[in-house]
């Protein structure tokens, strides 16, 4: 039977409308993905130019030794998780409708941690030795310090790239091959070789549907520790506005809030630009809206909590480092995150709105920045004003800061554009499973 | 045995070249005179040099003419730290910042490097020495007497020559420091009817009352002056002295008093002979000629004078009870801060206000006869000359009067006029930049010397190594200069400059009855020099004394600001700009490094809208200047400020330009006797333009986080820790919010804390290095932090890095300010901050490579090889004392050949890597090694840091804190130690001690 979220096609008319998104690109995408290769080469000249002079070029102010870098990580860091959530949470649950937004997250997860993990490299101060924070085998017995929450970081995101990659690849091998029988030439034998030999006969997909489920059950729990060990890279210190105990589940919470920001703002215009909106449609949105929603009011929760622990703790460095977040010389970033965050997302809790499109979209607009001022919030503002008070400094960011920035949108967007226009971006098989299988006359 | 000869490649010189690295190699060979000398070192009698073995060398320094003895440390023949030497009577073993940067100035990489003459064209061309000195004799002899030498050298075997030359040529040597403290002279002279310059003891003081003068910073002897103020104002057996500041502005000497009275502009004088007033009413203990004072005085009975002074009558009269009633006292007056036209007038008030209290003779000591210089008013004379057209050659040798002098002055003009023009100067300065010759002197590291800063001290100076440039010393010249010339300059032979000194310190030895020469020579040279106690002559009331007078003096121009230059302990006159360390040392007062500022009390600012960095232009009848604005509340409403030593037009690449000179400002001082600084009024005029100010200062109040704690003297005598004494302010006994089970937990958990600092490396089974630092002795001089730039190769990163907070200072001082605002009085207090080698620290589990680590001897070690930048070590400490290489600092802050000063000891720290406090690993492994080699364990004291080493104050005690008889750990079980942020448990191995705060109940 069909719902809301099903498109009235057939599975032949699934496989033509998918597959005719990879076809001659729109001058739109052209020159998005134009302005997404310029970006990333700002971001690279930037980063050279890092290696050259140093990281002295970026804003640095001590004692903020950690700046937009590390909010930008944090911020790509957690895009990642949407995409998990949906792939691999929703489909335990048996959620159906994720079935046509999920291959994009989930391309948006993967490289959204490939920028991420960009950062801890072009962070640090010698970034030709990052390979240090490995625990490799040398004569020297130099081991790394697993006490430390960067170690910890370090397998938590290889982890999750690792483990996100393999699920998307996974799922990509029946969609695959049903573009491999699609198309001909050279692309034939692309696909071909990308298709793993899949033929789709039932002992294939009786093993393929058993690994799946298995990959789903492992990339669950990364969902909710990949975040956690990210925000206890802060937790783990003794700054004032780090040290919390809610920061995990405050973290995981905002994660995902910001990744479905992201796949609003992707997905709004690109279903238009590959023409899905048939298979894309409100009922998706209007769930994840709702998703958003949840998540939000647990950050508003997070924001209040932060607040009042800070009160009621009666720890004078807690209180001032709040109150220097909401009327210091950064309260604008303060209120920014407050109100893009907590406040913005309780519009979602109208049905028109989570349904109006452009106002979704200007919404995730709103996340994506919400969310980036979150950490620089939380990262910049407590460490301008710790413990000493001779040694607070404001951080004052440069073209080096905004050229990374930059760089990491040019970067991922130039990866999410490809992948679309490469491989389905929306999961022929898992659509058509949920079309009611005709009686007439066979499909596919 | 010929001592000079050249040996050739034998072993010595082999070893040598051994022992010195490619580059010093490199340029040593490139600029020797290719002489082998042999040079006496002080503690290591060795033939040889020992490569990696530190050689010291006893000296004299020369950056202000207080004449501190030096030991300067070696390696590998070249000069790498300057220290006190302990024997020395003036600075007892300690430097301030400006005499250690003596070594930037050695190794400065604007040095003229070597003799130039002025070309036909107008432009300077190198020239050989003999020919350089072949044309200064010529034009000396020519100039028939019209011969004149501006001289800034100390009193010494040098002064002697120098004046001896010029007599024979029938012309005249004026000695002249911009600071010569001549108001002082002339107040001796009419009160007492003596020229010199008394010694003053501030450790016997219990009360100090200062009129203005800056003696931490600028005034006569600062080392000495402050370990004198650091013994009798450090709280020491149940007690402390009081010292009160009375000046328009606070300076670090009024940041260092327990009360700082904003008195008006030019009353000191009329204060302080009320306070003779009132002691004289009073008392009948004062001396008996003082009696007749009493009608001169009459006129200013406190009721009568205190409505202009900004003092209540009662203020005054318990001030100067106050004064009297402890016994000794001392009155000090004279500083840069009161020089005003009646600054004579004021030092002859402080005179009679000591003679009344029964000091002269106790705290202010005549006889020692310090050096001063023959005033401006001998300068300003010879200006008239010049002018005149009545100099035809003029030699200025450690001076730069252009400079140094108002513009208004004119004295550049009066240069023009003189037709030949020789310069000595080690940098091409303002003065050096319109001479005709320049016969560049060698540093005083590099050359033979002699001073008699004060009556009894003889100090002497000795090549330490080979000379950087082609420069010679100017005894040398003026030798070869008789040489060439003959005439009535033939009886001035010598072999050579060290031959005459020698010859010199020959009728020295002869005169105390040293049998052997050679054998009195190289004791006194290990020495220093010869130390004897100063003569004290009694001094008596002259007839002068009847003629003091009070009254304040006029200030000249328009607008509603009085202007007082200041003058810092760091650039001085301003022969410190030119020194990345002493650019790079925040200034003590308003914590600025590289920039010159307009200081202006906040309420001022508010009501001319002003807000910090704004660029003000200050505008007086002479000139006008432009420095952005800096809040400063320790200045009167009525004042504004600006620093010296700022804005040379010619100094090297690091002064010139830099800044605003505040003596733009001033009216020419005409036929004043010295250079009155505060005379001028000055109009405010807003530009509208900003400017972010390089100051290191984060936040100035400490919002009760108990970095700097003080208590009340009381509450010290009753040893009660920092925290009982908050309670009992608090009012009440302790305040306990928690229950007693919660009590019993926190107990029990701090105890398996404890337990779990005690393993491994924590065992305490090694010396575990700890510190003390006695707030109540620190002045906040920073003489530690250029220590530390010295010993441990700190970059400095300029300006524009400084704006991002980037500075290096592994040791910085932090100056908050208490009250001030609402009518309260303002208290300062220095916290010198450094990393606490926690044994608890947080910045060790972070670092994902092991670079941050804890040694079993407790450091906290930072492994430069292994860092690889995350920074994350800074972020979790909670005292920011870690630094981070942004750029290739090293690169950039040691150009030739500056990198000479490296101490080969400690790595230069690359890019990309995070640096701090080691404290002083390197001097720790040092006396390790010797020990081990004398076979013995450690003694205390065999080991010391850098920053206590030149503490002027012995705030700081270093050593190890596990031995229970070492004087760290004595220090540290003082009730008012404590820890600063104890309660996030890092358990930090510095202990400081609170401040004694002195009431005027006391």
């Amino acid at each position: 039977m069909a719902h809301a979220y099903t498109p009235a096609q057939t599975h032949a008319e699934v496989t033509r409308d998918v597959v005719a998104t990879l076809g001659t690109p729109s001058r739109g995408y052209v020159m998005m993905l134009a302005g997404a290769v310029g970006l990333f080469l700002v971001g690279l000249f930037t980063f050279v130019m890092l290696l050259k002079e140093g990281l002295g070029l970026a804003g640095y102010n001590p004692p903020v030794m950690w700046s937009t870098y590390i909010t930008t990580f944090v911020f790509w860091v957690g895009i990642g998780h949407a995409g998990t959530l949906i792939s691999a949470i929703l489909f335990l649950f048996r959620s159906q409708w994720r079935t046509a937004v999920y291959r994009a997250t989930e391309a948006m997860t993967v490289f959204a941690v490939m920028t991420a993990g960009l950062f801890p490299i072009i962070h640090i101060g010698r970034q030709w030795v990052f390979y240090w924070l490995l625990p490799y085998p040398n004569q020297r017995y130099l081991w790394p310090n697993f006490k430390s929450p960067l170690l910890w970081d370090v397998f938590a995101i290889s982890t999750y790239l690792t483990v996100s990659t393999t699920f998307l690849v996974v799922g990509l091998v029946p969609d695959i091959a049903a573009v491999r029988d699609q198309v001909s030439g050279w692309r034939k034998k692309l696909y071909a070789a990308c298709s793993l030999g899949w033929t789709g006969s039932d002992n294939q997909w009786r093993h393929y549907t058993r690994g799946y489920l298995y990959l789903a059950a492992l990339a669950t729990p990364l969902v909710l520790s990949v975040h956690s060990v990210v925000s206890w890279d802060f937790a783990m210190s003794i700054i004032p506005g780090w040290h919390g105990t809610i920061f995990a589940p405050y973290f995981v919470a905002g994660a995902i809030y910001s990744g479905i920001g992201m796949v609003f703002t992707l997905l709004i215009p690109l279903r238009k630009m590959l023409r899905v909106e048939h298979m894309i449609v409100d009922y998706h949105f209007d769930n994840l809206a709702k998703l958003t929603l949840f998540t939000g009011s647990i950050l508003f929760y997070a924001y209040a909590m932060e607040y009042f622990v800070a009160w009621y703790s009666g720890n004078p460095f807690e209180q001032v480092t709040f109150w220097r977040r909401a009327f210091g010389p950064m309260w604008w970033a303060g209120w920014s995150m407050i109100i893009c965050n907590a406040f913005v997302s309780q519009l979602l809790w109208f049905r028109k709105i989570r349904t109006n499109l452009t106002a979704l979209f200007i919404i995730s607009i709103f996340i994506n920045i919400g969310m980036w001022f979150e950490r620089y919030v939380i990262i910049v503002s407590s460490l301008s004003n710790d413990y000493e008070p001779w040694a607070w400094g404001q951080l004052n960011p440069t073209w080096a800061d905004w050229g990374i920035l930059a760089g990491s949108f040019g970067w991922f967007g130039m990866y999410f554009l490809l992948f679309a226009r490469t491989f389905p971006i929306v999961a022929i098989q898992e659509i058509k499973e949920t079309i009611p299988f005709p009686r007439k006359r066979g499909g596919h | 045995m010929d001592e000079t000869q050249d040996t050739g490649m034998d072993r010595r010189r082999f070893l040598t070249v051994l022992g010195v690295t490619g580059a010093g190699t490199a340029a040593l060979s490139g600029c020797s005179t290719d002489r082998v000398q042999k040079l006496i070192p002080y503690l290591v009698q060795s033939e040889d040099q020992v490569p990696g073995i530190p050689t010291y060398y006893a000296s004299t320094c020369t950056e202000c003419a207080a004449g501190c003895g030096l030991h300067v440390k070696t390696r590998e023949a070249r000069a790498i730290k300057l220290e006190g030497n302990p024997a020395h009577p003036v600075n007892a073993g300690k430097l301030c910042a400006r005499g250690q940067a003596g070594l930037q100035s050695l190794y400065n990489p604007n040095r003229v490097r070597g003799p130039k003459n002025r070309q036909a064209d107008g432009g300077t061309a190198d020239i050989p020495w003999n020919d350089a000195i072949a044309e200064f004799a010529a034009k000396a002899s020519a100039a028939g007497g019209r011969l004149a030498v501006i001289s800034g050298a100390g009193r010494g075997t040098f002064s002697d020559l120098l004046a001896a030359w010029t007599a024979a040529l029938g012309g005249r040597v004026v000695r002249y420091q911009p600071f010569d403290h001549e108001p002082m002279v002339a107040a001796n002279r009419q009160v007492f009817g003596v020229a010199g310059l008394p010694s003053h003891d501030f450790a016997s003081a219990k009360f100090i009352v200062s009129f203005g003068a800056d003696f931490l910073e600028t005034w006569l002897a600062p080392v000495e002056n402050q370990r004198g103020f650091a013994a009798s104002h450090g709280y020491h057996d149940g007690t402390k002295s009081r010292h009160v500041a009375l000046s328009p502005r606070m300076s670090l000497t009024g940041m260092n008093a327990d009360e700082w009275f904003a008195i008006v502009p030019g009353a000191e004088a009329a204060i302080a002979l009320s306070m003779a007033q009132v002691i004289l009413a009073e008392r009948s203990s004062a001396p008996a000629d003082a009696v007749a004072l009493r009608g001169m005085l009459a006129a200013y009975a406190p009721e009568q004078i205190a409505q202009q002074t900004g003092l209540t009558a009662d203020q005054i009269k318990l001030l100067a009870r106050e004064f009297v009633s402890a016994e000794p006292s001392l009155a000090v007056a004279g500083g840069i801060g009161s020089q005003h036209a009646g600054a004579a007038q004021l030092c002859a008030a402080v005179n009679i206000l000591n003679y009344v209290a029964g000091n002269v003779g106790t705290t202010v000591r005549f006889g020692a006869d310090l050096d001063a210089g023959d005033g401006y008013a001998a300068l300003a004379a010879l200006q008239k000359q010049m002018e005149a057209g009545e100099i035809a050659v003029l030699v200025v040798h450690e001076a730069n009067p252009v400079y140094a002098l108002p513009k208004s002055s004119g004295f550049a003009a009066a240069m023009a006029k003189v037709p030949y023009k020789v310069s000595t100067a080690l940098v091409l300065d303002e003065t050096a930049a319109l001479c005709d010759l320049l016969l560049p002197e060698s540093h005083g590291l590099e050359r033979w010397d002699d001073l008699r800063p004060r009556a009894g001290v003889q100090s002497l100076m000795q090549p330490v190594m080979e000379p950087v440039f082609d420069t010679l010393p100017t005894g040398e010249v003026l030798l070869r200069a008789a040489k060439a010339a003959g005439g009535p300059l033939a009886s001035l032979q010598a072999a050579s400059w060290e031959e005459y000194l020698k010859a010199r310190w020959q009728g020295v030895a002869k005169a105390r009855g040293a049998g052997d020469f050679p054998t009195f020579w190289v004791t006194t040279l290990a020495a220093g020099g010869l130390y004897d106690a100063a003569p004290v002559s009694a001094v008596k009331l002259a007839p002068g004394a009847q003629s003091v007078v009070g009254t304040s003096p006029a200030f000249t121009g328009e607008g509603e600001f009085l202007f007082a230059p200041s003058a810092s302990s760091l650039l001085y006159d301003g022969r410190g700009t030119d020194k990345p360390w002493l650019l790079e040392n925040p200034d003590p007062v308003t914590k600025i490094t590289w920039q010159s500022w307009i200081e202006i009390h906040p309420e001022t600012a508010a009501e001319y809208d002003v807000r910090e960095g704004e660029i003000l232009r200050l505008v007086s009848a002479s000139g006008s200047i432009e420095a952005p604005a800096y809040l400063y509340p320790g200045i009167r409403r009525d004042v504004l400020s600006a620093p010296l030593g700022y804005g040379h037009t010619s100094f090297g690449q690091y002064a010139t330009g830099r800044g605003a000179n505040a003596l733009d400002l001033l009216a020419a001082p005409g036929d004043a006797a010295f250079v009155p600084y505060v005379s001028t009024r000055v109009r405010l005029e807003k530009t509208r333009r900003y400017q972010k100010v390089a100051k290191t200062e984060g936040s100035n109040r400490q919002l009760g986080r108990g970095v700097a704690e003080a208590m009340s003297l009381g509450a010290a005598r009753r040893g009660l820790t920092p925290e009982e004494a908050h309670h009992e302010e608090a009012g009440g006994g302790a305040h306990e919010i928690n229950t007693a089970r919660e009590l019993d937990a926190i107990a029990g958990f701090a105890a398996a804390q404890k337990a779990a600092t005690l393993k491994g490396n924590y065992a305490g089974d090694h010396p575990q290095w700890g510190m003390t630092i006695d707030l109540a002795k620190c002045t906040g001089c920073s003489a530690c932090v250029t220590a530390c730039y010295a010993e441990n190769n700190i970059p400095t990163v300029g300006e524009a890095d400084v704006l991002r907070g980037r500075e290096m200072s592994w040791m910085r001082i932090e100056r908050y300010y208490e009250g001030g605002e609402e009518g309260e009085p303002l208290e300062t207090r220095f916290v010198p901050m450094l990393c606490q080698h926690c044994a608890n620290a947080p910045c060790e589990p972070v670092c994902p490579v092991y670079a941050a680590y804890h040694t079993p001897d407790g450091l906290n070690g930072q492994v430069y090889n292994r860092c690889v930048g995350t920074r994350y070590c800074s972020n979790n400490c909670p005292y920011k004392v870690r630094y981070f290489n942004w750029y290739a600092y090293n690169k950039k802050a040691f150009p030739e050949p500056l990198n000479l000063q490296l101490n080969p000891d400690v790595t230069v720290r690359a890019r990309g890597v995070m640096e701090k406090c080691t404290f002083c690993v390197q001097r720790i492994r040092g006396a390790q090694n010797a020990a081990a080699l004398e076979r013995r364990g450690l003694r205390d004291g065999d080991v010391t840091s850098a920053c206590a080493q030149a503490c002027p104050s012995d705030a700081i005690i270093f050593g190890d804190r596990m031995d229970p008889a070492s004087r760290v750990a004595l220090s540290a079980a003082d009730p008012r130690g404590y820890h600063v942020f104890e309660e996030t448990n890092v358990r930090p191995s510095i202990t400081y001690l609170a401040k004694v705060l002195t009431g005027a109940e006391a």
